[in-house]
Formats: C-alpha cells, structure tokens, sequence
C-alpha cells in the first residue's frame, strides 16, 4: 500500500552495485588506472614509464569501461538467477569480455599502429591479458561478494529484531486485559464486547505487520485503540494528551513506534503513581522533519529501575537508523519528575 | 473467612469480589486501592485474610505484606499477579499463595484455603528471589494500635534501644520492630553501622568531628534534627575505633 517497502525489498535483492550509475563507474575507473599503474611499475623500463602508463592505461581503461558496460546490461537479468549465480555469470562474462577486447586490440594495432605497441606473439598477448584480468575481476568479484553478503546479514538482523520487537507486547498487558475482559463480562457486557474488538485489532497490529513503514494515521489508530484498552484498566489515573493535529497524517514512521512508547510511558510511568498522571504527545513539522515528543510523569519514591524501557527505546533507535541513516534522531531526557522520548524523522509523504 | 482485597485496578477488585461473592463461603468485608490505604483497612477491619496485588503504585505487594506482618494478629496474605515470572519462582519456592489473572475461581478457592500468615523472613527471601523489590522504601512504626510508614529516604539513623529500634527520620522519631542487624542487611548500600548499636544514613552526615578525649562524633548534616526529640536532648552518635575506616571509606565513595 505504501512505495517504501518495494524499495526495501529491491535493497535485499540487490547483490551486485548498480554498474550503470555515475559512481560505480569513477570506483571502476580508479581502480583500472591503479592496476594499470602496479603493471607499468612491474615492468619498469629507466626513461620509458610515463608513455609505457599511457598505453596501458589506455589498454586497462578500455577493458574496464566495455566490461562494465557489458554488466551494466547483463545486471537485471543476472540478479534473478540466484545470489552465488549472478557473481559466476558476471565473472565468466568480463572474462569473456576481456579476451575478445584482447584480440580485437591485437587486431587493430596491426592494421593502424606504426610503432609497435604490443611487442609479443598472439597468443602470447591473449593469455596474458586473460590471466592478469581473470585475477583482477577475481578479485574484485570476491570483494563484491563478501560486502554484499555483509549487508545482507546486517538487513537480516535488523529485519529480525523488528519482529522481535512486534512480537513483544508486554505478557502482563495481555493478562491485565483479559482479566479486565472477564470482570466486564458480567458488570459492563458491551464494553467487554468493545474491549474485546479492541484487543483483536491491537493483536493483529502487533502480530501482523510485514511491512516496515505505516502512516502516522494508522500509527495513531493503533495508539488510539491501546490507550482505550488501558483506559478500562487503570480508569481515571490515565489522561493522555494528543497534540498531533499538525503532523501530515499521509506521512510514513516506521511501524509500531507510537504505541510501544505509550505503553512504557504507562508501564513505567503512570502505573506506578498511585493518583495516575498525564502522557503528552506532542508532535509538529519542522521542515523537512517531522518531530514527535512522548512525555511521562515518573514516580520520585521508584527504586526499582527496570531496563524494558531503554530497550524498547533502543529498538526504536536501530528501526530509525535501517530506516533513515544519519537523518533521524532518537532522544532520552531525564528528570527527577519527568521521562521524554524525542523523535525527529524525515517527512515522507505516501505517494497514493 | 474475611476478606479484604487490594489491588490498584477498579476491574480487578470488581472481578475478585464477584467471584468470592458467587461462592458465599467467604465475605469481602473491604476493597483497596493502594498499599496505604490497605494497611489503614486492614488495621480497621481486621480481615482473615488479604488477596493482594502485586504490582501496585506506591507502596508494592511485597512491601505491603511485610508491614501487614507487623500486625499484632497479622492477615494470611494471597498474592495476585498478572505476570510475574520471578515472583512465582518465588512463591512456589516458599509454598506462598497466589493467584494469576485472569482469576479461576477454583484456584482461588485452593489459594484461599492455604494462605499462610508469612514471616519477614520468607518475605525477605521472595523479594530477593523475584527482584520485585528488594529493600522496602518504608519503615513501619506502631503508635497505640496505629501504622505509621515512615519513608526510608527520610530516615537520619537507628538507634538500637533495649528492645526496640529507635528511628530518628525527618518528622521526629519512633519505635520500630526490625532488628539493627537485619536494618543493616537491608539497607546496606545506604546505610553505615557507625557503632554496636548505631545505624546512619550516609547521606545524613555532615561531618566527622574529633572530640577532646580523642573519639570521633558525627555531625549530622541537618542539625536541627538532633534537638527533635522531647526530652531536649540529642544523641551522641560516636564512631567506635572499629567502625571509623568503614564509615570514612564510604564517605569518601559519596
């Protein structure tokens, strides 16, 4: 329903870089001249080094550049044939590449070259411009690979920790609610009935949610509908004050952030103040960023500090990071008296 | 039997009262919303037995039933809980009873039939095993029948009397149950033994002071509390030789 998960999904799939864009090509361009330089440096002739390096890196960059434009058209059709697959192909097709670019090279120079400029036999020349391009793209392909495998591990762990986290609906929320359910049965039918309902949606939000990113519409719903539940529960002592009237409510967060930070804020906060206390939520657009604040009274007496609360904020801080890089911020502030979560996120908008 | 049940959450007494109701065996005899408010009943109303929460605000189940134990006749106590993993461990450990939510009238009936008046030791273990809290963040004092809670971060020291323990705190002071020695094990990250029969809060010395005939007096940080009590005047807190490097060393640690 959103365009943001289909990008994440072609991230995951993306083994090989993208060889048609501006930057892989400078990186391939670098990397040429360099090999062209150690070549010229290994075969060092006093006097002759400056034109010896225009040749090769004339040879090396015309390798280069057709072998990239080769896996610039091969790519779309190479990734869909499998992880450990796309490299082989590629490897085999630069290989491929080079030896016919050798001969082609050999070729020519005979016809227009007065000076001799390969000074060896043919085939002679074609293995040697095989072997040391088999090592180089060998090479290269290796590196590739590795790196891609690493950012994949790393996509895999955070994928994983998001579901952990989804899964992660306090048991004791659970219990409390169900308890909840069974004395309305009798005293409150129609509200147990609505309490019921509620807590289904609030499953189904928590269990059910494959994608990443969700409108800050539904975000709020799914807030909206916890904060009910615990309303039934714990009565007057819980007042939430929602100042969000500002924020676009087309605009993506990643899912399950509002609701888990309203339900620390009640865990650790309002339920441990015997009178209860007010949740203000405040949320603007500054910018290009959206900024939504959470603050929760906190009991001064409370010794019994637990860790739940900075490891759902934690979570918070790594789906933000997957999400958004360098462009989000996840903010504690500590008083005596107050616990405030900031969050500050770039706004993108749903294109539907 | 007499009940008086105590849990913060107005749905939850409402079902425990329903279901003691539908039995007829026992009589809900009062409700509370709070730790306080269900030693103030307990003390009133005099219940058999006292289903409490465990996690309440304030005052803690654990903590409330270390005071109920105070009582001359003290209640059987039956836990209830939603989800307290370690705090069952606990209880099965320590054969106390409990209750889960959501409530099941049978295992209500069973929870009922074998509560047990707890002592402060068994307590002391089950808050140690479950971590729910370990110290108590308040001290009970008996006036003529009457609990008084004295919160412990406003406690200056204790003093070890004959029988009782004096406790010198911020409005005055009172005499306690709890032995030094189990005071001391309690609050041993806040408190320094200063002599036998002397326990302060760290936080509470102002200064040490060397006295003429060579010993080493603490002065209290709020002076004015040292001419609190009634009969005008106030207590020499000397720090024996054997307890001087231990309260310097904990000074020194802030």
């Amino acid at each position: 329903m959103t365009s943001a998960p289909e990008v994440d999904v072609k991230q995951t799939q993306a083994y090989l870089p993208d060889f048609c864009a501006a930057g892989t090509v400078l990186v391939i361009l670098l990397v040429a001249e360099l090999v062209a330089i150690v070549l010229t440096l290994a075969a060092y002739v006093p006097g002759t080094f400056l034109t010896e390096l225009a040749k090769m890196s004339m040879y090396v960059l015309w390798l280069a550049l057709l072998g990239d434009a080769a896996l610039c058209l091969i790519r779309p059709w190479a990734e869909k044939q499998g992880h450990t697959q796309a490299f082989v192909i590629c490897f085999v097709v630069l290989a491929v590449v080079c030896l016919v670019l050798a001969e082609l090279s050999y070729q020519l120079t005979g016809i227009f070259a007065e000076a001799v400029i390969i000074n060896d036999s043919h085939g002679g020349f074609l293995l040697r411009t095989f072997a040391i391009s088999t090592i180089v793209i060998a090479l290269a392909m290796r590196y590739l690979y590795i790196s891609s495998e690493w950012r994949r591990t790393i996509q895999l762990e955070a994928q994983s920790r998001i579901s952990a986290l989804q899964a992660m609906i306090r048991p004791h929320f659970l219990f409390n609610t169900m308890n909840t359910i069974a004395s309305l049965t009798r005293s409150d039918p129609q509200q147990a009935e609505e309490a019921v309902e509620d807590l289904a949606d609030l499953m189904r939000a928590n269990l059910g949610v494959q994608k990443d990113r969700t409108t800050l519409k539904e975000e709020l719903e799914v807030a909206a509908i916890y904060q009910r539940i615990e309303k039934l529960r714990l009565g007057d002592r819980l007042r939430v004050r929602w100042d969000v009237a500002e924020l676009p409510m087309r605009a993506l967060i990643p899912s399950l952030t509002i609701q888990p930070l309203l339900e620390n804020a009640i865990y650790h906060g309002i339920e441990l103040l015997p009178d209860g206390g007010e949740v203000k939520v405040s949320g603007k657009r500054v910018g290009d960023n959206l900024e939504i604040s959470m603050t929760n009274p906190v009991a001064t007496d409370q010794r019994r500090k637990k860790s739940g609360n900075k490891m759902a904020v934690s979570n918070i801080l790594q789906r933000f990071e997957l999400a958004y890089g360098h462009r989000a911020t996840v903010d504690v502030r500590e008083s005596e008296t107050e616990y405030s979560v900031w969050l500050k996120f770039p706004c993108d908008e749903t294109g539907a | 039997m007499n009940v008086l049940i105590v849990d913060d959450e107005a749905p939850a007494r409402d079902r425990l009262r329903q279901l003691l109701e539908d039995g007829g065996e026992h009589v809900v005899v009062g409700e509370a919303g709070n730790g306080r408010e269900a030693l103030e009943l307990a003390g009133k109303l005099n219940p058999d037995v006292v289903l409490l929460d465990i996690r309440m605000p304030g005052l803690d189940g654990v903590e409330t039933a270390h005071h109920l134990n105070s009582f001359d006749t003290p209640p059987a106590v039956v836990f209830t809980t939603a989800y307290d993993e370690y705090a069952i461990d606990a209880f099965d450990a320590n054969a106390i009873g409990y209750v889960l939510k959501p409530v099941r009238k049978e295992r209500l009936d069973k929870a009922l039939a074998q509560a047990a008046r707890l002592g402060h030791n068994v307590l002391g273990e089950v808050a140690k095993q479950s971590g729910i809290a370990e110290q108590r963040q308040h001290v009970c004092a008996r006036l003529q029948g009457e609990l008084k809670l004295i919160p412990v971060n406003e406690v200056h020291y204790f003093l070890a009397d004959q029988k009782y323990v004096c406790v010198a705190h911020k409005n005055g002071r009172d005499l306690i149950d709890d032995s030094l020695k189990s005071l001391e094990d309690e609050f041993a990250d806040t408190f320094v033994r200063i002599h036998r029969a002397a326990l302060i809060a760290v936080s509470s010395i102002g200064s040490l002071q060397k006295t003429e005939d060579g010993r080493t007096r603490v002065q209290l940080r709020d002076p004015g509390q040292d001419n609190n009590n009634d009969d005008g005047d106030g207590d020499d807190l000397f720090i024996s030789r054997r307890h001087l490097t231990d309260v310097k060393r904990r000074l020194r640690k802030g």
